[in-house]
């Protein structure tokens, strides 16, 4: 289900902000660059369309924000709904393309991250099976994996 | 004691080291670990932020794998720990989701009850002191600069952490006598979650200098972390950034040493950042305590 701006910043309790900027100083990622996070609950409160900003991409979903707020403003819940609106808008970070491939990788293996020839011979040389015990060796419980991925939303909205 | 065991993607196809400490010093420890087809969490900074609703399906799979054999799941990364402990906590409140993922499930014949709950593994070594000092071979004399990874300690309306100063970590490799030493901002975020990693590579390797340059103020014997994921920003990072050496361990490789463990046996050469000075000052605190 697609939920409105209106909606996800009434969810978080945004509508309790009172502006302070705690998020924004408490925020790792805004040091370093343009996210910042009480401009984000702002517009959000306004209804304007905040899903479309390439900085919502920039937080790292730490919680630190999220914890210091006086008014208990869920930000990072907040941040991380308006990056679902924005993917269901087709508004994807940057890279794109990165994300993409873990997808992808998610539905052929099972895994994020798969596992490499390289890292296979690694394993082998401190004493663990070639391949882990798990969902990429397991076909039938990968079978089932995909078929329970192909009915779910992230397969519509991955960009993929 | 016996847990279903979620190595997690990094741990088993990156860094399998951590894979391997972990299945030595939990048997060690007499504590059974046991494989299931697990997927990956699902990545909370991708699938979360991509599709909530497909992340609790997922995760709420992987929760269910353990259930008949009435299995708690130990996870070794803050990551996979974020993902299944967010799931579980979410699903024990909210029925309309609980229908939502138990429909999805229902069409590979699944259900999900809710009665297995994903534990981090440092919350079981916490009730295990005595079990970890009876292993100790060595005592480590190591200056470490501990890391959390956010996801063990926030939201702490789900985790019940104390996220502005937790002492657990700290505690711990204090029983195998290392010294956790201070640095500056010590419990912000490495800078790979959320997608960043992946999706703004510059940004998060910015994150990552900052938090490395703090740490190398601290004179520190190594980096050590209880998130793989964490492990994995730390070590390839500081090769990218070229201007640090700082060796990076996950607690349950510095156990493993301080069980006296041998350090290929743990995978500590398979990281980026070497490893020898480090390991030859442990050899150098075991030949001391057989001489004596």
């Amino acid at each position: 289900m697609e939920k409105t701006t209106e909606l996800i910043v009434k969810e978080g309790n945004g509508f309790a902000c009172i502006q302070c900027g705690r998020c924004t100083g408490s925020c790792p990622s805004g040091r370093e660059c343009g996210l910042r996070t009480r401009r984000i609950v702002h517009m959000a409160k306004l209804g304007m369309e905040v899903y479309k900003c390439d900085e919502l991409w920039d937080c790292t979903t730490c919680f630190t924000c999220q914890e210091r707020c006086p008014k208990e403003v869920k930000i990072t819940d907040i941040i991380i709904e308006l990056r679902n609106l924005a993917v269901k808008n087709s508004f994807y970070p940057t890279m794109a393309d990165v994300p993409k491939i873990i997808i992808q990788n998610l539905y052929r293996t099972g895994n994020g991250q798969p596992l490499s020839p390289e890292v296979s011979k690694l394993r082998s040389i401190i004493g663990l099976d070639k391949e882990p015990n798990d969902i990429a060796k397991n076909k039938a419980a990968l079978a089932d994996f995909q078929k329970l991925l192909d009915g779910l939303p992230l397969m519509r909205w991955g960009g993929i | 004691m016996d847990y279903a065991f979620f190595p997690g993607c990094i741990a088993k196809n990156v860094y399998p080291g951590i894979e391997k400490a972990t299945r030595i010093v939990f048997e060690k420890m007499n504590v059974g670990l046991h494989d299931y087809p697990y997927s990956c969490c699902p990545p909370p900074g991708v699938v979360a932020c991509y599709d909530k609703d497909t992340w609790y399906a997922l995760g709420a799979r992987n929760l269910a794998l353990s259930e008949p054999d009435n299995r708690d799941i130990m996870t070794i990364c803050a990551g996979c720990y974020g993902t299944l402990h967010n799931v579980w906590h979410e699903l024990q409140h909210n029925d309309a989701k609980r229908a939502y993922v138990n429909e999805h499930l229902g069409r590979i014949g699944m259900t999900y009850k809710g009665t297995s709950r994903p534990i981090h593994f440092v919350d079981l070594l916490d009730g295990m002191r005595d079990t970890i000092t009876q292993n100790k071979e060595v005592d480590l004399d190591l200056r470490v600069a501990v890391h959390y990874g956010c996801h063990y300690l926030k939201p702490t309306t789900v985790t019940g952490e104390n996220s502005e100063s937790p002492m657990l970590l700290d505690e711990i490799v204090g029983l195998v006598g290392c010294k956790s030493i201070p640095f500056k901002d010590r419990l912000t975020c490495c800078g790979a979650g959320g997608g960043v990693m992946s999706g703004e590579p510059e940004l998060s390797l910015k994150i990552m200098e900052r938090k490395l340059k703090n740490i190398k103020k601290a004179d520190v014997d190594c980096i050590v972390n209880i998130c793989s994921f964490c492990h994995m920003n730390f070590d390839q990072s500081q090769k990218k950034l070229e201007s640090f050496d700082i060796p990076v361990l996950h607690l349950n490789q510095l156990l493993g040493l301080a069980f006296g463990v041998k350090h290929k046996h743990l995978g500590l050469h398979m990281n980026l950042v070497s490893t020898r000075d480090l390991v030859k000052k442990v050899k150098g605190a075991k030949k001391g305590r057989d001489e004596e």
